[in-house]
This record gives C-alpha cells, structure tokens and sequence, in this order.
C-alpha cells in the first residue's frame, strides 16, 4: 500500500478561508479533513468543503479546452484556446475600444486580485461582479462611513451578538465562520436575531424581531431612535468622533418615531425598544450582518445606518465589538490590481459610472448596464466578454435578460468546472482549477486580519488555476505579468519579507490586533469622523443621511398589484450544501437537497390547497419558477421564502433547465429598483402568488 | 442546526455513495432532529440478525460483519431509531461503527470531529449524561 501524503491547505468551496488536511494517495485527494490549527475554523468543515473531492474528481467536469464548432464542443489546446481569445479580444479592442469587452466574476475561486490586474491591464471599465449586491456593498458602505469595513471581533467575546439577516451557520462566512460565533456564544453572549424565519439561532435568541424583509434600515434607525430618545449612546464619542451628529438625530426623531417603524417593519415597538436597549446597554457588544440587508434598494443605507449603531454605542474599534482588523502586511489587493493601470479617460466610461458612483468606486458594474450596453448598443455596444467562475443566467436578476444579453454578444469565453447554462452560451471554455489546484494568498481581500496559505494539493486533467489563466491570457495581449502564479505571490508577499515558499509554510499570517486606531489619527473619511453625514454621498447629489426607502415592488408601494401577486418574495434562501448555483451535481450534496424548496406558512399552504412536497409555480410580474413546497411556521403568513441558483446539470441539453426551478425568472432588476448609488438588486422583496403545480 | 457536515464527513469516511445515511439530520425548522445509531446495549439489530452478522464489541460499539451480512434487511426493520441502513451497490446492511478506525487512531469520529457546535458527543452511559450537563 502506498503511503498517504497530507497536505495542509485552505478551502474554497465558499467565499473559504476553512483550514484543510488533504490525504493524497497515487496523485489522487482520497479525503479532506478539518486543520484543527486553522485559527479561522478550529478543524470544523462543512458539507460542500467536504464534498471538494467529489466536484474535482466529477465524471463531467470538463478538464481541456474547448470550442464550440458546429458540431458541438470539440478539445482543443492551451494555445488554441488563449490565442482564440487574446486574437478576439484584440479585434474588439481595435475596432471598438476596450471598453466592449467585459470581464465578469461570480462570488470568485479568490482570484480577485488576478481579475482586477487583467481587467485594468486590458484597459476595460467594466468588470462584472456579485459586488453590487454582496460584500464589496458593505465594503463601499463602509468605506464612506467609517473609512474601513468593521467586522465583528468574536476572539474578543462580545456580550451581546445581534444576528442580522444573517446565520454562519449555514452560511456568509466572510470573516469569521459559525464555529466562532458559536463559541463567542457559548460563553454566555446575549443573542439578538433579527430574520423574517424563525430557525435554529431564532428559538435560541433572547430576542427574535421577526421583520418584514427589506425594511431592516427602518429598524435600524428605530434602534437610533430609542438610543437617543433614553440617551443610551456613548456621548464622548458621538460628540468627538460623528460627523453630523446632530442632523441625524434631527431625521431620526422626526422620520423614525417607533410607532412609524413598527408600521414600516411589523416589528412590535415595544420589542424595538428591548432589543436596543439589550444592544446599546450591554458591553462589547457586536453586529454581525448578512446578505439580505444589502440585496435591495436599502443596500447602503442600512449598512451605514448599522455602521451608525456601532458608533453611537462605542463599539466601533472596541474589543469585541466590530473592529477594523488589522491588514497582516501584504500587498494590498488594491495595489495588486493595478487600478492606475486604467486611464482616467476609459474609467470615465465605466458603464453605469455616473449613476451607480458608488459602485463605480469600488471599480465595479452593476449587471443591468452590461445587459442594456449589449441589447441596446446604448452608450456604446459590449461586444465580448470573459466570464470566470460564474453562472449569471441562473444567479443574476432577470435571467431572461441576461440569458438574452449573453447570446447577443459577438464572443465570449467561460471559465468553470462544468458545461453550465452559462458556459453552454460561450465560443471558447477554459478549464479551471478548483482550490485543490491552487497556489494562493487566501483571503488577501477580507477584513479578517489574516492571509492564509492555499497550496496546490494535485494538478486534474489540464485544468489551470485562475490566476494563471489571466496571467498567460494577459500576456498575450501584451500586458505585463510575472513569468508564473508563484512569482506573482512573492510580490504580493514581498513587504512581509516571506517568500511564497516560505509563507506555505507557515500557513498564515495575521496582523497585530490593535483596537481605537481612530484615537491616534481619526477615521480614513474625508471629516476623519464617522460620517453618518456623509459629505462623500452629499458630494454626488445624494441624501447625506441614512434612511429607509420603501421597496418599490412591496405591498405598500403597489397595491395594485397584490390582487395577483399578494406575497412577498425573499429570494435567495441559503443552504449549507449549495453556494449560489454550484454544487447541484454532487451527489452527496443532492442527496441532502434534491430539490429547490420554498418555504411558506402552513396557512398559506391551505390556502392555496397545497401540501408539504408539493411542486408550486411561484409567479411574479416578470415570469414563474417551480418549487417543492416546505411548511415552516416560523414565517409570516404574508412571506414566501425561496431557494435560489436551481438549474440541473442531470439534463444534459444545452440549456440545463436552466429556466424551470430559477428564481431569477421572477426577480427585477430595473434601474428603479436597485440601490440609487450601489445598484444592489432588490433579490430579497418583491411581489408574487403561488399554486399548485398541476399534474406533478 | 442542519448544516449535515456531519452526513458528508460520515460519507467520506465510510466511502458510501447515494443511499445509506449512517447519520442523517431531519430538518423541521426551528428543529434539527438528528438520526444515528445508538449503539444499544440490548440491540435490536443485532437481535434480528439471522447470521449473527451483527455483533457488540467489549467497548460497546455495535458493529456488522460484511462478510457475514446476507442483505434480508431484517435489521432495518428490527431498528427503532431508523439508523440501520441498506447499501444498493454492496447489497448488504450498513451502520455507523463510531469510527473505529479513527478511534484506534486517537481521532474523535469523523460526524463529531467536523461538527461546528460541538452537538455530537459520544461515551458510555454512565458519562454522556454529565457531557450533556456540561454543554447543553
């Protein structure tokens, strides 16, 4: 018998950062066990992480190049496939400026820093990302904020945690993992949830605030509300370290009085009020957020509004609270990306830039301007594109827009594992490497304090890593890059003074936590304050002050509608077996979840004659998806909770189904509904009815 | 709170494929209940078992021969808690054998080890109970 090597790496079947033992045996991963000396997640796995092997090792992944001819998908070389695509790119760029090709990421293999150099480099404006709607949001927010995004410190025990939208659980695993929240509450913190289900962290709170979902900047500003009505807040701080304290207090008081925020939120005042109180009385106390506060029209306005309550309660850098973790000294994935590389003049013509500023500062596009730039030529055609590690015809809003705009363009490349509805629409795939097969600074761009060490455990087929494929992709185009991937992580490494080999290993690195930074040199806002008037959104034109916007797709904002569409949907229902629309071809994953599931209320259910695993069509103004019906009564009878990035790879034509079980073909993703500065898309409101399926 | 890290952990350890679920976690949210073997000290499985093929080793651990297991499922039926379990491919019985192999090796079995909130536990009787005191 052979013998065994372990490896120790890091995971990515999620935004990862989970230590992993991988057992390699004749060249194959037999096994992947937790690293119990992963000081991000202690030795816990979770069940797509452990899955990794079935995904790397799975019949139909795809492991050469392909293109597509007319008789379908034929291999071809390396070389074919990127001089395809450096020869298509180059072609676009002359006759129509390089600012027709998109580039577009999903949730990403951690290959951000890769993908913002090679889009720069390029010279293109218009990078595509989950962003808008998912962490790089909060990150914008903050940043106008606070200067820098404060994530929750669970090593230093809060003693109040409030659970925002948010279970890690399961899931949202950006900083720090459930197994440390699980700790830090252990240790006898208090527990706020604030989710529209009742679930597992829910009957365990001290106080559960059933909220009416997209309406959590109201609650937020009810919180402020009675903090400054019982004067709970830290007054040195307030009076030393907000800007624009005192015209926040103004909108607070005169736009938020309780009685309004339980109309706008179905949250009982008198719940308001404890929960503010347990909040604002109880020290360090932390605010750990999800998602669904970010994926409507709201998407700025809560964070900044949360960020408002860390503030105001002293929180904000204190031990235990949310802190702003210390960079462990690399390169900074800012630095790495090489922003300076694109000239003013094409990132003027970023598209969507003027009115999504936001977004735009944080170099990104939201969708809906790449698919209007596709179909309607308007401001200028988007002619090709390269899509990495991303499925948006099931995970974005308005699949049968963005399906329609990706079949539009003259030429697109696709990286991935699998032939998805995504990748079948493409003229050349390139395979790529899952985290198995990478060499990488981990976690280079989260707000943790760390880097991890992912090391290449095997090489599979000719897959590539991603970073590679942008590296000799971009060199092909002329761009400068380093001779290979690991030259690339010695610069990123260079001012820690370890090499890559070094770094390896060690494992990790972190950077000296250090807490009130602000008290020595302020906050890294234009006032050095924490703007909760903020002279950078005051500067666009826009409201300085948080507030709550009423959804446009509500039952409140058009009551027209809810005679055919009387419930509100929140897409985008997380499990801990799927990360967004990945996964489904894993059979020990599948086996858990075999189908796409909505959760209603059995009373609902009676209504509408359905039964518990019946198939229902969920139909919204836009368009209808079906899904297998789940009773749960922790849920308002008024709310429908749905799965979402449901497509089945078990169909083999091209199309996946791509259209049968995809929320996407209900959601909005109009300019009206999207946040004003961030165009986050309104995934987590909008009007629908429900029926039974007939003949299932 | 049904994450199932504990099913797939359990999967890769026992190298099963679709079917069998040696744990298995029911989800009626806000409830996880979870389904494993219990290792009874009085095994109905083990009482079932035409061909002896079930056993009780000196630790307690309740475990099936495969060699010895002729597929007639009667275990299955006999099992209280669900926990018996039929695997196609082999055509035979299977269950959870806490590990053995790990526990030999110092390691906590593969459900517990992976376990984010420390829920999976196991002892002799007259121990578990003060584990739960102390955790729960």
């Amino acid at each position: 018998m052979k013998e065994v090597k372990k490896v120790r790496t890091v995971c990515r079947s999620c935004h990862g950062g989970c230590g992993v033992i991988a057992h390699v045996k004749d060249g194959k991963v037999i096994k992947v066990e937790g690293d119990p000396e992963s000081p991000i997640s202690h030795g816990t796995m979770c069940a797509k992480g452990l899955s990794i092997t079935q995904l790397a090792y799975h019949p139909d992944r795809i492991l050469y190049p392909m293109k597509k001819t007319g008789k379908g998908w034929e291999r071809i070389s390396w070389d074919e496939a990127l001089d395809t695509v450096a020869g298509k790119f180059n072609e676009v760029k002359e006759r129509f400026g390089p600012e027709a090709i998109m580039i577009g990421q999903g949730t990403g293999r951690d290959f951000e820093s890769h993908f913002s150099r090679f889009g720069n480099m390029l010279g293109t404006p218009n990078m595509l990302t989950a962003g808008h709607m998912c962490y790089l949001s909060r990150i914008g927010a903050t940043l106008t904020t606070c200067g820098r995004h404060p994530a929750i410190d669970y090593v230093n025990n809060p003693k109040c945690i409030v659970m925002w939208g948010c279970n890690p659980l399961w899931t949202n695993p950006d900083e720090y993992k459930g197994v440390s929240f699980w700790r830090a509450y252990k240790k006898g913190a208090r527990l706020i949830v604030i989710d529209p289900r009742k679930g597992f962290l829910a009957k365990r709170a001290d106080l559960w605030l059933q909220v009416r979902p997209g309406t959590d900047a109201a609650l937020a500003m009810g919180f402020h509300n009675v903090i400054i009505e019982e004067e709970l807040y830290d007054a040195g701080f307030v009076s030393q370290y907000i800007h624009g304290w005192d015209a926040f207090v103004d909108r607070v008081r005169k736009d938020y009085p309780l009685n309004r925020v339980e109309e706008i939120t179905w949250v009982k005042q008198e719940l308001i009020r404890k929960a503010a109180r347990l909040y604002a009385t109880t020290k360090p106390a932390g605010i750990h957020w999800g998602v669904p506060t970010e994926q409507t029209i709201n998407c700025t306005d809560f964070t900044r509004a949360a960020v408002g309550l860390m503030a105001a309660t002293g929180n904000l850098d204190a031990p235990g609270g949310n802190v702003f973790h210390q960079p462990p000294g690399t390169r900074s994935i800012s630095e790495f990306s090489s922003h300076r590389s694109l000239s003013n003049e094409q990132r003027l013509k970023r598209l969507g830039g003027e009115q999504y500023k936001l977004a735009a500062r944080m170099t990104i596009v939201t969708p809906k301007c790449a698919w209007d730039a596709i179909l309607t030529g308007e401001p200028y055609p988007l002619k090709a594109g390269y899509l990495v590690g991303t499925n948006p015809v099931v995970s974005r809003a308005n699949a049968k827009e963005v399906y329609k705009a990706l079949s539009k363009l003259d030429f697109l490349a696709v990286s991935d594992f699998f032939m998805t509805p995504t990748a079948e629409l493409a003229d050349i795939f390139l395979p790529a490497g899952t985290w198995l097969e990478q060499n990488h600074v981990a976690d280079n761009w989260k707000f943790h304090g760390y880097v991890l060490a992912r090391q290449k455990v095997v090489e599979i087929g000719e897959c590539w890593q991603d970073h590679k494929i942008f590296m000799e992709l971009g060199k092909r185009m002329g761009q400068q890059w380093w001779d290979t991937v690991e030259d690339s992580l010695d610069w990123m490494l260079e001012p820690t003074g370890l090499t890559w080999e070094e770094f390896k290993k060690k494992g990790y690195l972190r950077g000296e936590p250090k807490f009130y930074k602000y008290r020595e040199k302020g906050f890294s806002t234009p006032t050095k304050k924490v703007e909760l008037y903020s002279t950078i959104l005051e500067g666009w034109g826009r409201d300085p002050l948080p507030k709550y916007t009423e959804i446009p797709e509500s039952p409140v904002s058009r009551p027209d509608l809810t005679d055919k569409y009387p419930y509100i949907l929140n897409s985008g229902l997380r499990t801990p077996t799927f990360f967004h629309s990945a996964n489904r071809q894993l059979p020990w994953l599948r086996e858990i979840r075999p189908d796409p599931i909505v959760e209603i209320h059995p009373y609902t259910a009676t209504k509408h004659g359905i039964e518990e695993g019946d198939w229902v069509w969920l139909e919204s103004p836009r368009g209808r998806a079906k899904e297998r019906a789940k009773f749960n009564t922790g849920i308002d009878p008024r709310v429908i909770v749905a799965e979402h990035g449901w497509w089945f790879p078990e169909i083999k034509s091209p199309d996946h189904g791509w259209e049968i079980s995809n929320i996407n073909m209900l959601t909005d993703n109009s300019h009206e509904s999207m946040d004003p500065v961030m165009g986050a898309t309104s995934l987590r409101v909008l009007l629908c009815n429900i029926s039974r399926c007939e003949n299932e | 709170m049904g994450c199932h890290a504990c099913e797939v952990a359990c999967k890769q350890e026992h190298g099963l494929g679709v079917g069998p679920r040696l744990v298995r976690v029911i989800e009626k949210s806000p409830d996880f209940i979870p389904v494993y073997c219990h290792h009874c000290a009085k095994a109905p499985c083990k009482e079932a078992c035409p061909v002896e093929a079930i056993s009780r080793n000196e630790q307690g651990i309740v475990l099936i021969d495969n060699d010895l297991c002729i597929g007639c499922r009667e275990c299955i039926e006999a099992c209280p808690f669900g926990a018996m379990q039929f695997d196609e491919t082999q055509e035979i019985a299977v269950k959870c054998d806490l590990c053995i192999e790990r526990l030999l090796d110092n390691k906590l079995p593969a459900c517990m080890n992976v376990c984010p909130t420390g829920c999976i536990h196991f002892a002799e009787k007259k121990n578990i109970a003060s584990v739960f005191e102390k955790t729960l």
